[in-house]
């Protein structure tokens, strides 16, 4: 079993190589680089200087190098732990990246919460009652939330509840004055501004999950294999708690390791719209200035973060399912 | 994650779970009288005020600290730290005198040492002062005595006042930074402006406060604060909700306003800032159409621009007539926009050769049927596709057959650069200075923005000349023959300038538009106050 989780992480190490190099390829064959990449692409700046001037500003930004050892250099610099400086403002991307971090992934672990919490009884309901009318009507209901698009739903979601209702907050994650309050007050009024992208970010995964959730459950819990139990006189409840919901929770969980990552870079579109100072609206940012550190470290990030997730989901199968633990190697 | 924000996390998820729970217990908002609320678009990338400028960073600059000389709202440049200045006959040398008694945030006098500080960080490529950096290149700055500066040129450059419009920061306080752009001074940033920096919060405010001692006495404003709103809707919902004063909005939204019981409060005005919406024409001989400048000229004669704005740029533009703004003081008001004559266009393209000789509908000449590509780049805006659709119209009408080519911004601009295209539609912003070297000069192909390769002797002759003569009524005479030279040749099309319309609080007062904004301008927000009654908000 050891084994086979230490062939897991190294198998890991190399896709995640072959991830950095992609995207530093990537990075550098789309048009632009860093000098035309400031507001509005302007261009003119570097254009209209003395051929001197432009070679220092090309040195700025690592642009007098090949690529293979620019490549070197970000991967020597990364394996001394450090993402280097901003082309954009000279921050340590550490810092950066640091810094929005923590409204990222609060945000998004709310909303995996969510998603796994309410997707269980959703699921469940239509698993216990499959071709009933709340297992089709929550199915055709999951299909369409699943293909309305984010950026119209923030839109939809922030003119009905904020616009015309007036009972949740437009955007940000703080009120004016927000820190003159209590905790009490100040937590109701983060989480008044948590809400609204909260439910963008977390309604297409519930379709998805609750789907998951009703399939697990018709295999374990309601199907063919668990009739015959009943037929042992093995109660529903049983059934279904013993057998059913465990097994489909684990699995679930695992799935949500690795959504987590999607999630993340789903939050780059709802971030944007209400104006919240995430890894989203940093990694737009960066990629619309070329700001090649920092794309670098958003994507070694969100790679470890996959990785991760798959092999987390691998020990849970482990620990969750016998037959995986003693197949050979 | 820290413990306070995964307290935040569970608490929030505890609200989001009890379905239903609307915000009836969230604390009303607190609003402090005062200070006024606008938004930006983005985060400055740095706060040092003259380090990797854009936008958001100039109109900080702008109200935190001072430069020599400041445009007033006629474009008129008028003295700020500098009391005054004089030029060497030459042109090469310009000596300016500084006001007595301006004072840093901080009680340090501003003196001659902190201009010729500001000027050496810019020619530093590491402080990516993109607005600063070309135009001080070739300059070496020295001070004299405490309140004399002089500036020495490599070439006689009449517009030089022009780039004095340079923030200058304190030497005692951002000489001593390693990391300028992002170090101490760029977190505290001290000026000599009405403003003085108040509070940040990463990516969501900047907060400035009055500078009480400011050398003109105290501003109008308590403070303003700026909250970053990237989503431009998002931003518009909230100036309806009374959560900002003030916007600078598109027609559409502007359009939508004007129907809206929320937008009561509201005033607004309309500006045209330096912006051309132009089409550049490929002349450098790589496609036989746009060589001929009766035929670059057909092809505006057959645009009916009039009405294409008021059906469908909601009246929100202007033709125009060459890409000097109206309301500079260069402008020739002699010239008109070319008109509607879609028979005129005809007869010159049949003039310059083009007929339709095989009968199919498409002009030809020589065996090649006049069919030519317009690159632009692609926009979420949707009036851009509108504009090319209707150039391709209005063209088919006149024999002529036009693709549109829609490329990524970067594509069109590398595409641009490398001047691989045959016509090219996108907007150019130009400032209040008369120079147009880089954009019609034909050494300007490679180094500026004559991507079409434009030349003209009697052009490049006057260009050069005009950036030699320091007389402003010869230089008058040199800028107007200069603009009706270029007129005739049409060596790109400009059409439109695009307005602006800024929505505020009607009780703001002392707002005036301008091609440069309403930040950008002396006095501009130092003049800007609540009107008597308004309690802010």
């Amino acid at each position: 079993m050891l084994l086979g989780l230490a062939r897991r992480l190294a198998s890991g190490l190399v896709t995640l190589l072959l991830v950095t190099c992609l995207a530093f390829a990537l990075i550098h064959a789309a048009p632009g680089d860093p000098v035309s990449a400031g507001e509005g692409g302007d261009e003119r700046w570097f254009l209209t200087l003395t051929p001197q001037r432009q070679a220092e500003v090309r040195a700025l930004y690592h642009l007098d190098q090949p690529l293979h050892l620019r490549y070197a250099g970000w991967l020597r610099d990364v394996a001394r732990l450090d993402l280097g400086r901003s082309f954009h403002d000279r921050r340590p991307v550490r810092d950066k990246i640091g810094e929005r971090l923590g409204t990222t992934l609060g945000i998004n672990l709310v909303a995996l919460a969510l998603m796994c919490v309410l997707s269980l009884p959703a699921g469940g309901l239509a698993a216990w009652r499959s071709g009933g009318a709340w297992d089709r009507l929550s199915a055709a209901a999951g299909y369409a939330l699943y293909s309305i698009p984010a950026f119209w739903a923030a839109l939809l979601l922030q003119i009905v509840f904020s616009v015309k209702l007036d009972w949740l907050p437009l955007y940000g994650l703080a009120s004016d004055g927000a820190e003159r309050l209590g905790t009490i007050h100040r937590l109701l009024d983060r989480g008044a501004h948590m809400v609204l992208p909260v439910v963008c970010l977390s309604y297409g995964g519930l379709a998805y999950f609750s789907r998951f959730v009703r399939a697990s459950l018709l295999e374990n819990a309601f199907g063919e294999a668990s009739r015959a139990a009943r037929a042992r006189g093995v109660s529903v409840a049983r059934l279904l708690f013993r057998h059913g919901l465990r097994q489909a929770a684990l699995p679930l969980l695992t799935l949500a390791g690795f959504v987590l990552p999607a999630l993340v870079s789903g939050s780059v579109i709802v971030e944007t719209i209400f104006s919240i100072p995430g890894l989203g609206s940093l990694f737009t940012e960066a990629v619309l200035q070329r700001d090649v550190p920092v794309v670098m470290g958003l994507t070694l990030l969100s790679s470890v973060m996959t990785l991760a997730g798959i092999v987390v989901a691998d020990v849970g199968y482990l620990l969750a399912d016998p037959r995986v633990r003693r197949a050979p190697g | 994650m820290t413990r306070p924000r995964a307290r935040l996390a569970l608490a929030a998820a505890w609200i989001l779970l009890c379905a239903g729970v609307s915000c009836s217990g969230a604390p009303e908002k607190p609003r402090a009288a005062g200070p006024l609320r606008v938004s930006l678009s983005s985060e400055p990338a740095s706060l040092s005020l003259i380090g990797n400028t854009d936008r958001s960073s100039e109109i900080l600059a702008a109200l935190i600290t001072e430069s020599l000389v400041a445009y007033d709202a006629r474009l008129g440049l008028v003295p700020r730290l500098a009391r005054s200045w004089e030029v060497s006959p030459d042109g090469l040398i310009w000596t300016f005198h500084l006001r007595e008694g301006v004072r840093w945030h901080d009680g340090a006098p501003v003196t001659a040492q902190d201009v010729a500080f500001t000027v050496k960080k810019v020619q530093d490529a590491a402080t990516q002062s993109r607005s600063y950096l070309s135009q001080f290149q070739d300059v070496s700055v020295e001070s004299l005595d405490p309140l004399t500066v002089r500036a020495r040129y490599a070439a006689p450059y009449a517009d030089a006042l022009d780039s004095w419009t340079l923030p200058i920061v304190p030497e005692h306080r951002a000489a001593a930074d390693p990391d300028f752009l992002s170090g101490e001074f760029a977190r505290h940033p001290v000026g000599c402006g009405a403003f003085r920096l108040k509070s940040v919060e990463a990516g969501r405010e900047i907060a400035l406060e009055a500078n009480d001692a400011y050398w003109e006495g105290r501003p109008g404003l308590d403070g303003i604060v700026f909250r970053i709103i990237p989503e431009e809707r998002t931003a518009f919902e909230a100036l309806l909700k009374g959560d900002l004063d003030l916007m600078n909005v598109t027609a559409d939204l502007w359009n939508e306003a004007q129907g809206s019981p929320r937008a009561a409060r509201l005033a607004s005005f309309v500006s045209y800032p330096f912006g051309v919406w132009y089409i550049g024409w490929n002349q450098d001989g790589s496609n036989p159409y746009f060589g001929d400048p009766r035929v670059r000229r057909a092809m505006v004669l057959a645009l009916d621009r009039n009405r294409f704005i008021s059906r469908v740029l909601s009246d929100k533009a202007r033709p125009a007539v060459g890409t000097w703004h109206p309301d500079s003081p260069w402008f020739d008001a002699s010239l008109a926009p070319w008109p509607y004559d879609p028979d005129a266009a005809r007869r010159l393209l049949d003039e310059a050769g083009w007929r339709d000789s095989n009968g199919n509908g498409t002009r030809d000449k020589d065996g090649v049927e006049f069919r030519f590509r317009l690159m632009m780049a692609a926009s979420s805006q949707e009036w851009t596709g509108r504009i090319a659709a209707w150039v391709q119209e209005s063209l088919a009408r006149i024999g002529v057959e036009m693709t549109i080519e829609k490329l990524e911004w970067r594509a069109f601009q590398e595409g641009r650069r490398a001047h691989r295209f045959q016509a090219a539609m996108a907007s150019l912003g130009l400032g209040p200075v008369p120079d147009q070297f880089e954009l019609y000069h034909s050494s300007s192909r490679e180094r500026g923005l004559n991507y079409g390769g434009f030349r003209d002797d009697e052009v490049d002759r006057l260009l050069v000349e005009g950036r030699r003569t320091f007389d402003p009524a010869r230089r008058l005479e040199i800028y107007h023959a200069i603009q009706r030279r270029i007129h005739d040749l049409e060596p790109i099309s400009p059409l439109f300038h695009f307005a602006v319309p800024v929505l505020y609080d009607a009780r703001l007062e002392g707002l005036e538009p301008s091609p440069r904004g309403i930040w950008l301008i002396t006095p501009g927000p130092r003049r800007w106050r609540w009107a008597a009654g308004a309690s802010g908000h």
